[in-house]
């Protein structure tokens, strides 16, 4: 019960919830759709809008050599943004490295340096800083509900 | 939301029936609601992480005194404990005392209740604006919200354990739950500060109970101090004769005894723990980067100084050469933030916006940064910069 699942929005609440600017969009790709078939289901949506994609519940590592094996000993702990908003100096990144092994992340010896040049390559403090993204708008929780546990 | 994109793949390319189509595209155009991550409970916070969540308030949430939970930030070490069951709740009271107690959630009722409204502020808030950086969540201008927190008095309910005369500390253990072989996030305060009578044992927040990401059913509270100090999800209090030994009291939450230069290591016996927060200000209004129209603009925002009380805050609109006061708001309490607002009619051109408060003991804050290995207590002026049409 104190998962935090989605909340249940019917689809209905979904479309009421699309302001009248939007709904030609919505129209004219359902038109769309039914006129052109198969051709049309198969267009890609998100390519359509003008806006952005929605943002990723959890985050992924960058390509690299050490991808997978950073995800592994990484991420069964904590997601991949506790390690995307860093921007860190190698001694730094190797003092993060040698505590979280000592916290328990499984790090091969011979990974070691590999995942310290890894992590100080894409996350030096040259790098542009990390954009978070926002949670949803919740204007259903309001003061009065809030104080009730999220299920 | 990616579920729906990877729904997206599978299907795409296969023969779908033109009768499927409107169901599907309800599904596949991204909706005006919902481009962020949801989080129940949560209203468009910064999402620093998801897994264990951390939440950032946006600094345009900074205009009312109280902040709605939805829009208070959210700091957490670790997992939130997977199970909570109020009635299974049971919080001991052990160590340095008389009488050894545990307390079901009912037995509360037997405890006054009171209420301190707070100003509760992670300790690493600002931490991303620290050059060099420093590891750690990179927490913006928003680890900071104000409540009104309410439960019995922690004082109450250790009188009735009875401390002994031996008894210096007071340590707090929630349930949230560890991984690998990570400390648990456990961490004391004096006893001083735990028998101060607005010091809680809190329940509810702005008169509802607690929610999970805020540690239902019951938290430390312990007003004007780090974050870190009011533990969250609360299910033992051990008094002790000695400060806590832990991670998260050393090396963890400590400041340097001296100022130290930028980059520089600071040995452990040159550094105190963290108590109570620094005097700070933040502008919540205009927006860094806003272009305003010429006429009359409401520089706004909130400063709050911890144990101490925000006497006085000051707007700069030239770069620091000059500063006037800014208005104080009406709503005050002793642990609380206190909103401000300036009226400004400038110009147009570039400007960099700069607030700077002033409290009760004196303290300011400084033009710069002081830099910790850590980043802890940022509190430099803060500062946005506009474009005047």
């Amino acid at each position: 019960m104190w998962r935090n699942g989605r909340h249940d929005k019917s689809r209905n609440t979904l479309l009421r919830s699309v302001p009248r600017n939007r709904r030609w969009f919505y129209a004219t790709a359902l038109s769309a759709a039914v006129v052109g078939g198969v051709l049309a289901v198969t267009l890609p949506f998100w390519a359509l809008s003008d806006k952005p994609l929605p943002a990723k519940v959890t985050e992924d590592l960058p390509a690299g050599a050490m991808q997978a094996k950073a995800t592994t000993s990484c991420l069964e702990c904590h997601e991949a943004r506790i390690i995307l908003q860093q921007r860190l100096s190698k001694g730094a990144w190797a003092k993060e490295v040698d505590k979280m092994v000592k916290w328990g992340a499984v790090v091969d010896a011979n990974d070691h340096d590999a995942l310290v040049d890894y992590l100080s390559t894409n996350f030096s403090p040259d790098q542009p800083a990390y954009e978070a993204p926002r949670t949803a708008n919740d204007r259903s929780t309001s003061e009065k509900s809030a104080g009730k546990p999220s299920k | 939301m990616s579920s729906r994109r990877e729904f997206l793949k599978q299907m795409s390319g296969a023969a779908l029936a033109t009768a499927a189509a409107p169901a599907m595209l309800t599904w596949a155009l991204p909706l005006p609601q919902g481009q962020g991550v949801e989080v129940p409970g949560e209203d468009g916070m910064i999402l620093r992480s998801f897994r264990f969540v951390d939440l950032e308030s946006p600094v345009e949430y900074f205009n009312s005194w109280l902040t709605p939970v939805p829009h208070f930030f959210v700091r957490n070490h670790m997992h939130e404990p997977s199970e909570l069951d109020a009635d299974d709740w049971r919080l001991t009271v052990g160590g340095e005392v008389e009488k050894p107690l545990t307390l079901k959630l009912t037995e509360f009722a037997k405890f006054e209740t009171h209420a301190v409204v707070n100003t509760l502020e992670c300790a690493g808030n600002g931490r991303s604006l620290q050059r060099p950086q420093v590891p750690g969540i990179q927490w913006g201008k928003g680890a900071v919200s104000t409540a009104r927190f309410s439960g019995p008095r922690l004082r109450d309910v250790l009188q009735r354990a009875g401390v002994k005369p031996s008894g210096k500390h007071v340590m707090f253990r929630g349930l949230d739950e560890v991984p690998g072989k990570v400390p648990p996030f456990v961490r004391s305060i004096p006893i001083e500060k735990a028998l101060d009578s607005d010091t809680l044992i809190a329940t509810h927040m702005n008169g509802a109970a607690l929610t999970k990401h805020h540690g239902f059913p019951a938290r430390a509270l312990v007003p004007g101090w780090v974050g870190a100090a009011s533990c969250k999800w609360l299910t033992e209090i051990k008094v002790l004769e000695n400060e806590f030994v832990g991670n998260f009291m050393s090396p963890g939450y400590r400041f340097p005894n001296q100022p130290v230069k930028p980059g520089d290591a600071v040995k452990p016996e040159d550094t105190h723990p963290l108590t109570a927060l620094s005097v700070k200000s933040v502008i919540s209004g205009p927006g860094d980067g806003a272009n305003i129209r010429n006429g009359k603009v409401d520089v706004h925002g909130a400063a709050w100084a911890g144990e101490a009380d925000i006497v006085k805050v000051e707007v700069s609109t030239d770069g620091g050469a000059t500063w006037t006061a800014a208005k104080l708001g009406r709503e005050q309490a002793h642990y609380a933030w206190r909103l401000w607002n300036y009226e400004w009619k400038p110009k147009g051109g570039d400007y960099t916006i700069q607030s700077r408060a002033t409290d009760s003991q004196g303290r300011t804050q400084p033009a710069a940064p002081v830099w910790n290995p850590s980043g802890y207590l940022y509190n430099a002026v803060d500062q946005v910069k506009v474009h005047v049409a």
